[in-house]
C-alpha cells in the first residue's frame, strides 16, 4: 500500500466522529417493547432493532447495562435513534446519559403517553419512516483514515486461526493504524497466557501494567466463581478444531493486532479518546464483545472464525473471515472472506492482509457484509451476576 | 348444570397444555436469528437469548435445566433444537437429554446443514414433519395449574378461595425479583397458564409458550395503559377465575395477540 490518500466515504458527525452506516435505530429500554421494536424496524427500510431481556430494574449490573445502553445509542453508525420507553425515571436517566455521550438525536415515545401497544407502534413507526427517508437522503462524503474505529473479533477460533486469518488481519490493523485509524483488541479470556507479549508493546509503561493488571483482575474474577479458567478453556468447540491449550488459543487470538504499539487499555464499553491500538476488558462471548464495541463508537468490525458463525451486530457492519477453505468455502453465506487460502499455500499472509484492508474500505463505504444481509442483529447485556472484578 | 370444562391437548411426556406450540429453541445466542427465521416460516415460537456459550460453573448445567424445562413445558406439541455446533450448550447432548423425557425433538446443526439458508430450509423441513396434529380432548379443570404472580402486594386470598372451589390447583410466586423472573419460575415448575399482577411502575408483559393474564393496578402508569391488561384492578376473584378458564379454553390474552414478552433465562455466572 503506497497510496495512503483515504479512499473512505462517510457521514460526518457534530463530534467528529464518523459513521459507516446511517441506520435508524429502534431500541426498546425494556423487554416488553422488544417485539414492538422488531415490528417496527421490520416496516421500515433502514431502519434496525434489538431487543433484550431487561426490565428496567435497578439490578447488580445496572450501571454496566445502563452505560452499554447509553454508549450503545450513540453508536455513530446512527442517524437517530428512536427509543421506546414505558416512561419510567430509569429510562429518562438512560436517555440523559445517551445524550452526554453522543451528539446522537434521540426520539423518545412513551408508553405512557401513547396509552396503548397499538399507539406507540404507530407512532414510533411514523417518526421512523420520516428518519429513515432523511438518513437515506444524506450523502457520503470524503473521510480521512482516522474516521475509522476498527473492532478485531474472533469466534469458534481452530488451529488455524493464529496462522491465517489472525495474522492476516493484524496486516490490516497494523495498517490502519498506521494511516492514524483506531483499533482494538478484546476478550481478556483470550489474551490470557499471551498478555506480557502484548505489554512489552505499549507506548507508555504505564499501559503495558495495566494490560497486565486487567488479565490478573479477569483470572481473579474467574477463580472468585471456583473455577480454573486454564482448565475450562479453550472451548469444546475449540477443542474439535484442533487447540490444545488456552495459551495457545491466546496466542493465536492476539496476532489479531498486529505488531502496532499499544495506545491504551479501555474498561468495557469505554471509548477510545485518541487514534492508535487499544485492548478492551471483554468477555470473550462474541455478542457481549461486539455490544461493547458498539457502545464504545466501533464503526467496522472484522470477525475471524474457524468452525463458522453467523453473528453480527444491529450498528455495525461485521465483516467474516474464515481461518480455513474447509469450512470457507462451504458455509459461503456467512464468510465473506476466506482466509484458508494462506494454509493452502495458494496466497501469502500480506496478499490475505491486503484482501481484508481492501474489503474494510469497500464495507466501510456501503457495500453490505453477508451477517448484514442476513439480518443478524444479536445483541446482549453483558452482566458480572456479581462476580468480582 | 355441567362442570366446566377445558379443551386441551394431551402431548406426551409433556402433560395437558392448553397451548399446542411448536418451540423452536436456539441452543446458543448464535443460533437465534436462524431459529426466529424457522419460526416465522412453519407458526412456531421462539424467542432471542444470550446464553449458551462461554458459560462456567453452575450456569452450564442450570442452561441445560432451562432449556430442558422449555422443551418439556406441557403447552409444547414438539421441539426443533438449532445449535450452532462450537459452543458450550451442545445441542446434541441437549436433545438427547430432552428425548429422554419427551418426544417430537429434533436437532440442526448450522455448522454441519449448510450455514443460514441451509439451515432455515432444513429447518423449516424437519419442523412441519415434527408438528403432528393432534386433537384436542375435553379435560376437567383438575388438570389446569395456574400460576399467580405477585409482584405487588394484592389481596390474593379470594382469588385462592375461588379457584379451590372450581378444583383448579395453583402455584404463587411472590419473592423478590420481577414478573420476567417469576415467569420463568413458574414455566419450570409447568403452570400452563399465569395470572400476574405487575408492580404499579411495571407494564403488562407475557412468556413465549404460556398465556399470562395481567391485571391492572389503579397506579398511574397501569391507568394510562389500562387497556393493555386483561383485567382492571376493580375485577373479582369470579371474574379472574372466569378470564382463566375462558383463556385455557383457547382465548387469547392481549400479550399473545401482541406476542410481548421475552423469556429472561436465569444465569448466576458471569460469561467467560
Amino acid at each position: 500500500m503506497s497510496n495512503s490518500t483515504s479512499p473512505l466515504l462517510g457521514y460526518p458527525r457534530p463530534d467528529g466522529r464518523w459513521g459507516f452506516r446511517n441506520h435508524i435505530l429502534i431500541l426498546p429500554l425494556h423487554q416488553a417493547l422488544s417485539t414492538a421494536a422488531r415490528d417496527i424496524a421490520d416496516a421500515t427500510p433502514g431502519a434496525v432493532a434489538i431487543s433484550h431481556d431487561w426490565s428496567g430494574e435497578i439490578e447488580k449490573d445496572f450501571e454496566r447495562i445502563s452505560k452499554t445502553f447509553a454508549g450503545f445509542a450513540g453508536n455513530p453508525n446512527i442517524f437517530t435513534t428512536v427509543v421506546l420507553t414505558i416512561g419510567t425515571e430509569v429510562e429518562a436517566g438512560i436517555i440523559e446519559r445517551a445524550k452526554k455521550f453522543s451528539p446522537t438525536p434521540l426520539v423518545e415515545v412513551k408508553l405512557s403517553d401513547a396509552g396503548s401497544m397499538f399507539k406507540l407502534v404507530t407512532s414510533a413507526l411514523e417518526k421512523a419512516g420520516e428518519l429513515a427517508e432523511k438518513a437515506a437522503a444524506e450523502s457520503r462524503v470524503p473521510a480521512p483514515w482516522s474516521s475509522v474505529v476498527l473492532g478485531l473479533e474472533c469466534g469458534g477460533s481452530d488451529a488455524y486461526s493464529g496462522i491465517t486469518a489472525n495474522p492476516a488481519l493484524g496486516v490490516a490493523s497494523d495498517r490502519l493504524v498506521e494511516f492514524g485509524a483506531t483499533s482494538i483488541l478484546a476478550e481478556t479470556m483470550e489474551i490470557l497466557g499471551a498478555e506480557h507479549l502484548l505489554a512489552a508493546r505499549a507506548l507508555d509503561p504505564k499501559v503495558g501494567a495495566q494490560i497486565i493488571e486487567v488479565v490478573a483482575r479477569y483470572e481473579r474474577s474467574i477463580n472468585y466463581e471456583g473455577i480454573d479458567i486454564r482448565g475450562a478453556q479453550p472451548s469444546r468447540g475449540n477443542i474439535e478444531g484442533g487447540l490444545s491449550t488456552l495459551e495457545e488459543k491466546s496466542l493465536g487470538a492476539a496476532k489479531k493486532a498486529g505488531n502496532a504499539p499499544f495506545t491504551g487499555v479501555l474498561e468495557y464499553a469505554d471509548r477510545p479518546t485518541a487514534p492508535g491500538l487499544y485492548f478492551m476488558d471483554t468477555p470473550g462471548h462474541d455478542i457481549e464483545q461486539l455490544t461493547g464495541f458498539a457502545a464504545a463508537d466501533v464503526n467496522i468490525t472484522v470477525f475471524t472464525t474457524g468452525r463458522g458463525t453467523p453473528t453480527g451486530s444491529a450498528v455495525i457492519p461485521t465483516i467474516k473471515v474464515a481461518t480455513n477453505s474447509e469450512m470457507g468455502l462451504v458455509l459461503t453465506d456467512l464468510i465473506d472472506i476466506n482466509a484458508g487460502t494462506i494454509s493452502d499455500g495458494t496466497q501469502t499472509l500480506e496478499e490475505v492482509g491486503q484482501i481484508i484492508f481492501d474489503e474494510i474500505v469497500r464495507v466501510a463505504n456501503g457495500h453490505l457484509t453477508k451477517a448484514e444481509h442476513g439480518k443478524h442483529h444479536e445483541f446482549n447485556l453483558s452482566r458480572l451476576y456479581g462476580s468480582t472484578l | 348444570m355441567s362442570l366446566p370444562e377445558i379443551w386441551a391437548f394431551k402431548h406426551e411426556g409433556r402433560g395437558i397444555g392448553i397451548r399446542h406450540h411448536q418451540l423452536i429453541l436456539p441452543s446458543v445466542v448464535c443460533s437465534t436469528v436462524v431459529s426466529r427465521r424457522i419460526a416465522q416460516e412453519v407458526g412456531g415460537i421462539t424467542f432471542a437469548h444470550q446464553h449458551g456459550c462461554a458459560i462456567i460453573g453452575v450456569d452450564v448445567s442450570g442452561i441445560d435445566d432451562f432449556f430442558i424445562a422449555l422443551a418439556s413445558h406441557p403447552n409444547v406439541g414438539s421441539v426443533l433444537v438449532v445449535g450452532l455446533g462450537c459452543e458450550t450448550t451442545q445441542g446434541n447432548e441437549l436433545t438427547e437429554k430432552i428425548t429422554k423425557l419427551t418426544k417430537s425433538t429434533e436437532y440442526l446443526v448450522i455448522q454441519e446443514s449448510g450455514g443460514v439458508e441451509g439451515t432455515v430450509a432444513t429447518g423449516a423441513a424437519a419442523a412441519r414433519e415434527l408438528a403432528i396434529t393432534y386433537s384436542h380432548f375435553p379435560y376437567p379443570l383438575e388438570e389446569l395449574v395456574v400460576g399467580i404472580e405477585l409482584s405487588r402486594d394484592v389481596e390474593i386470598e379470594p382469588l385462592l378461595t375461588e379457584l379451590t372451589h372450581e378444583g383448579i390447583k395453583y402455584v404463587i410466586i411472590s419473592e423478590a425479583g420481577g414478573s420476567a423472573k417469576h415467569f420463568s419460575m413458574l414455566m419450570s415448575q409447568k403452570v400452563q397458564l399465569i395470572i400476574s399482577f405487575p408492580d404499579g411502575n411495571q407494564p403488562p408483559s407475557g412468556f413465549p409458550l404460556i398465556p399470562v393474564i395481567n391485571v391492572a393496578s389503579d397506579s398511574p402508569l397501569h391507568q394510562a395503559i389500562s387497556g393493555e391488561f386483561d383485567l382492571q384492578f376493580e375485577a373479582t376473584a369470579k371474574e379472574m377465575v372466569a378470564k382463566i378458564i375462558s383463556t385455557a379454553d383457547h382465548t387469547k390474552t392481549i400479550s399473545e395477540q401482541n406476542q410481548s414478552g421475552e423469556i429472561l433465562v436465569p444465569r448466576l455466572v458471569r460469561s467467560v
